[in-house]
C-alpha cells in the first residue's frame, strides 16, 4: 500500500507518475537490446532449434502413411486377432479402395515406410496395385475382396504381414525409438526383441561409447606432456613444437585417415618394421587397421589437437612460481605437482576431455575408413539409414539418442565437475 | 509498374539465360565422371551447359531437395534401386512418354527399352523416371604374380581358402558377396536371384558360405581400396568395381587378372528430378546421354559396359576403341559369354530386403 501512494504522489515535470515515465524508458532499452540481439536469436532458432525440434518430430511421426490409408487403419483396428486368423472382409475392401483410388505419390512414399516394418511390403503392394488397377479400369470391382487381394498375390494371405501393419496404424509412433535399440513388436505389439541375427545397434551404441571413452583418455594421457611442454619450454622451441601439433590440424582429414591406413596395414610401415627387428615373424603381422584397433588409433592422432590447445592454454597462465612455492615448502616434486599444479589444469582438462568426447561420440569418416569390421561407430547407421533406406525416422531416432546421451554426459560432468569449470582459454 | 518491379524484371531478363542454361547433374566423381564429362557432355551440342556436381549416392539429399522445394540437381546418376524408391516416391518425374517419343533410337529402331530387355533385363518402375547409362559389376580379380602355380578360376576357388591360401578383400556391404556366396555353394549365376527371392533359407546358405573365410577377409568401404589391398599384397584376391580394375589395367599398366563368374552386373540410371529449374534442357540432354553412340564413348573413358544392347556393335566393330589403341572388349563385363556367367542383379528385391540383409551382414561382419 505504502508503495502505492508514493508512487500517485511522485509526477514528473511533465505530470506523469514517475514509474510509468521510467517503465516506458526502459520498456524501450529493453526492445532496443532485445533488437540487437534478434538477429542472433533468429540465427538459433533457424539453423538449431527448429532442425533438432524436426528431428524430434520426425523421429515418432508417422502421420504420412496413416493420411494414405485412413480406412484401412480403422478397420485395422477392429480386427479381433485371437478369433480369426485373417483380418476382416472390410479391412482388405478399405485397402483395395485406397490401392486404387490413391495418389501414386503418396503411395509410393509410403511403400517405402511400410518396408520397414516388414520387407517385402515394397513388392506386395506393387505388384497387388497393378491387378487392382487392371481391375478398376475394366470395371471388374470383386465381389470378395480378400479372395481378389489373396489370388493377386498369396503373400496376402501371410497373418505376418498383417502384423506388420500393426506398427503403423496410429499418427505417432515409438517403433524408430525401438528399431533403434534392437526391439521390436510382436504380433500382438509388445515390445520384443529383434532376430537374433539383426542385433546390432545395441552393441554399436556400446562401441561407439568405449570408443569414445578410449579416445578421450588416450588423448589425455599422450596430450598432458605435450600441453606441459609447450606451456613451459622457451618460446623459439615451444613455436616450432606448436607448428608439429598444429600442421596435422590443418591437413585434411581423409590425407590423415589414409596416412593411417598406409602406416598400420600389414604391409604397412609399422608391420614391416616390427618383423625387420625380428619383433614379429613375417606370418605373425598384427592387423592394425580396418578394425576396432585401427579406429581408434586413428580417432586418437586426429583429435589430439582438440585436448592439446585447450590443456596448453590453461597451463600457459598457471604461475611457475606455484610449483617452486610448494617445493620451497616441502614438498617433492610429484607431491607438488600432484596437490597444486594438476588441480590447476582441471579445467583445461576438461574442456579438452568434453570436446574430444563430444567429437568422437558422433565421428563418422574416419571410422568409415578404418573401421572395416566392427570399427564403424553409429554415425555409419544414421548415414546409412539417411542415404539408402531414407529411414528418416530411425535415423531421427538414432540423432535423439545419441543427443540424449550426450546431455547425461553434460549432467554427470556438471555434478561431478561443475560446469564453471570449463576453460577454453 | 513501380520501380522496383522494373529493376527486378530487367535484372531477371538479363540473368534468366544464364540461370536457365546450366543444367546440374550429381554423380559419383572420379574417373566415372571424368567419363561422363568426356563420353556425354563434350559431344552435347552445348558442352558448356552441362555441370557435374558429386554426391556419394543415395537419395537423401534428393529427397531434401525435393522436400523443401529448393532443387538444385536438374539430374541425378543413381543405381536401380533407388531410380526404383525415387520414382515411386516422387523425388524423380514420371517421363515416360517422354523417354518413347524423344529417346534416341538404336541402328534398327530399337526404343530404350527394347535395348535393354535385349540386355536381359526386365521392367521396373525405375524406368518411367529415368534412361539407362552403363553396367558395373562387382567382379573378382588378383594379381597373376600371387599364384605362381595353378589360378583361381571360379568363385568356388574364391571361397577356398585352403586350396588358394590368402586373404579376400571384400566390401562392408553386403550386396555383391552374398550373392556370389551362392555361385561358390554350386547355384547357376543366372539363377541366383530367383533362387533369393524364391527359397527360403537361401539367405542362410550364403551366410553359411561366407563363415568360410570370414577369418580370412579383410573389409573395404571404398571403391580404390581394393586395388591398393591387392597391390600391396595386403590380400592375394578381392572383390572390386569392374571400372576400377580396367583403369588400373589400361592406365597404370597393371596386369590383374578377372574372374568373371559370378561377377554382379549391376545397372547405373540418370534420372530427372521433380521440380528440375532446366527441365526441358535436362531432358534434352538425357536423351543424348542415353543414345547408344554415347554410351559405346563412354567405354572408351572407363570399362563399364553400355546398357543399350545396340552400343556394343559399335564398339566391336571400330575396335581398337580404347585409349592408345588397346581393345576394350577385354575389359567390358556384358559380353554374351561372360552374361552366361554373371549375376544380374535384381533391384526389386533390393530395395524390399536390402534393408533387412544389411543389418544382418553387419552383425555377421563384427562377431
Amino acid at each position: 500500500m505504502e508503495d502505492c501512494i508514493s508512487t500517485s504522489a511522485l509526477l514528473t515535470t511533465d505530470g506523469v507518475p514517475l514509474k510509468q515515465s521510467l517503465k516506458k524508458a526502459e520498456r524501450k532499452n529493453k526492445l532496443r537490446a532485445f533488437l540487437l540481439v534478434f538477429p542472433l536469436l533468429l540465427f538459433i532458432i533457424v539453423t538449431f532449434v527448429m532442425p533438432i525440434g524436426d528431428m524430434l518430430f520426425r523421429s515418432v511421426d508417422d502421420s504420412q502413411i496413416n493420411g494414405v490409408f485412413p480406412n484401412t487403419f480403422n478397420e485395422y483396428k477392429k480386427w479381433d486377432k485371437e478369433k480369426d486368423v485373417l483380418p476382416p472382409e472390410e479391412v482388405y475392401k478399405a485397402l483395395f479402395e485406397e490401392l486404387a483410388y490413391g495418389e501414386k505419390i503418396q503411395i509410393g512414399r509410403a511403400l517405402t515406410r511400410m518396408n520397414y516394418s516388414k520387407s517385402g511390403w515394397k513388392s506386395l503392394i506393387k505388384t497387388t496395385s497393378r491387378q487392382i488397377k487392371k481391375a478398376v479400369k475394366k470395371d471388374e470391382l470383386p465381389n470378395n475382396y480378400k479372395e481378389f487381394l489373396i489370388s493377386a498375390n498369396e503373400k496376402w494371405a501371410d497373418p505376418t504381414f498383417w502384423y506388420a501393419m500393426g506398427q503403423m496404424v496410429n499418427n505417432t509412433t515409438p517403433i524408430y525409438y525401438w528399431n533403434a535399440l534392437d526391439r521390436t513388436y510382436d504380433q500382438d505389439q509388445n515390445v520384443v526383441m529383434q532376430d537374433e541375427k539383426r542385433r546390432i545397434y545395441i552393441k554399436t551404441w556400446i562401441k561407439t561409447l568405449k570408443i569414445s571413452v578410449y579416445v578421450t583418455i588416450f588423448c589425455l594421457i599422450l596430450g598432458f606432456p605435450v600441453a606441459h611442454l609447450l606451456a613451459n619450454l622457451p618460446l623459439r622451441y615451444s613455436n616450432l613444437l606448436m607448428i608439429f601439433v598444429l600442421l596435422p590440424f590443418w591437413t585434411s582429414l581423409l590425407v590423415r585417415t589414409t596416412a593411417w591406413i598406409v602406416m598400420l596395414q600389414q604391409n604397412g610401415v609399422i608391420n614391416g618394421i616390427l618383423v625387420w627387428l625380428g619383433i614379429l615373424s613375417d606370418d605373425g603381422r598384427l592387423q592394425l587397421v580396418y578394425n576396432e584397433t585401427g579406429t581408434l588409433i586413428a580417432m586418437t592422432q586426429i583429435l589430439l589437437p582438440f585436448m592439446i590447445l585447450p590443456l596448453y592454454s590453461v597451463m600457459r597462465v598457471i604461475p611457475k612460481s606455484h610449483m617452486r612455492a610448494a617445493q620451497n615448502l616441502g614438498a617433492k616434486p610429484a607431491t607438488a605437482f600432484w596437490r597444486v599444479y594438476l588441480p590447476q589444469t582441471i579445467p583445461g582438462m576438461s574442456a579438452g576431455g568434453l570436446l574430444v568426447f563430444v567429437l568422437a561420440i558422433g565421428y563418422f569418416i574416419t571410422p568409415e575408413l578404418v573401421g572395416g569390421k566392427d570399427g564403424k561407430l553409429i554415425g555409419h547407421w544414421i548415414a546409412y539409414h539417411l542415404k539408402t533406406t531414407l529411414n528418416w525416422g530411425l535415423c531421427a531416432a538414432l540423432g535423439a539418442i545419441l543427443l540424449g546421451v550426450m546431455l547425461i554426459f553434460y549432467w554427470l560432468y556438471n555434478k561431478i565437475v561443475g560446469i564453471d569449470n570449463i576453460k577454453l582459454g | 509498374m513501380s520501380k522496383f518491379l522494373k529493376a527486378f524484371l530487367f535484372v531477371s531478363l538479363v540473368f534468366a539465360p544464364f540461370a536457365a542454361s546450366a543444367v546440374t547433374v550429381a554423380s559419383w566423381g572420379g574417373a566415372y565422371t571424368e567419363s561422363q564429362q568426356k563420353a556425354y557432355a563434350d559431344t552435347y551440342s552445348d558442352p558448356g551447359s552441362i555441370v557435374f556436381e558429386n554426391y556419394n549416392g543415395g537419395l537423401g539429399e534428393v529427397r531434401a531437395q525435393v522436400e523443401s522445394g529448393n532443387v538444385t540437381w536438374d539430374l541425378v546418376d543413381v543405381l536401380p534401386s533407388d531410380a526404383i524408391t525415387g520414382c515411386d516416391e516422387g523425388l524423380f518425374e514420371d517421363i515416360s512418354s517422354e523417354i518413347a517419343s524423344m529417346g534416341v533410337p538404336g541402328p534398327d529402331g530399337e526404343s530404350i527399352a527394347e535395348d535393354m530387355e535385349a540386355n536381359g533385363l526386365n521392367y521396373h518402375s525405375g524406368w518411367d523416371c529415368c534412361v539407362p547409362q552403363i553396367f558395373w559389376t562387382y567382379v573378382v580379380f588378383y594379381d597373376p604374380d600371387a599364384f605362381p602355380g595353378e589360378k583361381p578360376d571360379s568363385m568356388a576357388d574364391f571361397f577356398d581358402v585352403e586350396k588358394f591360401p590368402g586373404k579376400r578383400g571384400i566390401h562392408t556391404w553386403a550386396d555383391g558377396i552374398i550373392q556370389k556366396a551362392l555361385v561358390a555353394d554350386g547355384v547357376e549365376p543366372n539363377a541366383v536371384p530367383t533362387v533369393f527371392a524364391n527359397q527360403t533359407g537361401a539367405i542362410d546358405r550364403a551366410f553359411e558360405v561366407m563363415d568360410k573365410i570370414k577369418d580370412h577377409v579383410v573389409f573395404w568401404s571404398a571403391g580404390s581400396q581394393p586395388l591398393e589391398l591387392v597391390k600391396s599384397g595386403e590380400v592375394v584376391m578381392a572383390v572390386a568395381y569392374n571400372g576400377r580394375v580396367g583403369a588400373a589395367n589400361l592406365a597404370e599398366g597393371e596386369n590383374f587378372e578377372y574372374i568373371w563368374e559370378g561377377q554382379v552386373l549391376d545397372q547405373e540410371y540418370l534420372c530427372l528430378t521433380t521440380g528440375s529449374p532446366n527441365r526441358e534442357a535436362a531432358l534434352d540432354f538425357m536423351m543424348h546421354a542415353s543414345s547408344p553412340e554415347s554410351q559405346a564413348e563412354q567405354a572408351k573413358y572407363i570399362t563399364y559396359g553400355p546398357m543399350r544392347a545396340s552400343g556394343i556393335p559399335i564398339i566391336e566393330a571400330n575396335e581398337p576403341w580404347g585409349p592408345g589403341g588397346v581393345d576394350i572388349m577385354p575389359h567390358m563385363p556384358n559380353t554374351p559369354e561372360r552374361l552366361k556367367v554373371s549375376i544380374v542383379n535384381d533391384p526389386q528385391w533390393w530395395s524390399d530386403n536390402g534393408a533387412e540383409i544389411s543389418e544382418r551382414y553387419s552383425a555377421w561382419m563384427g562377431n
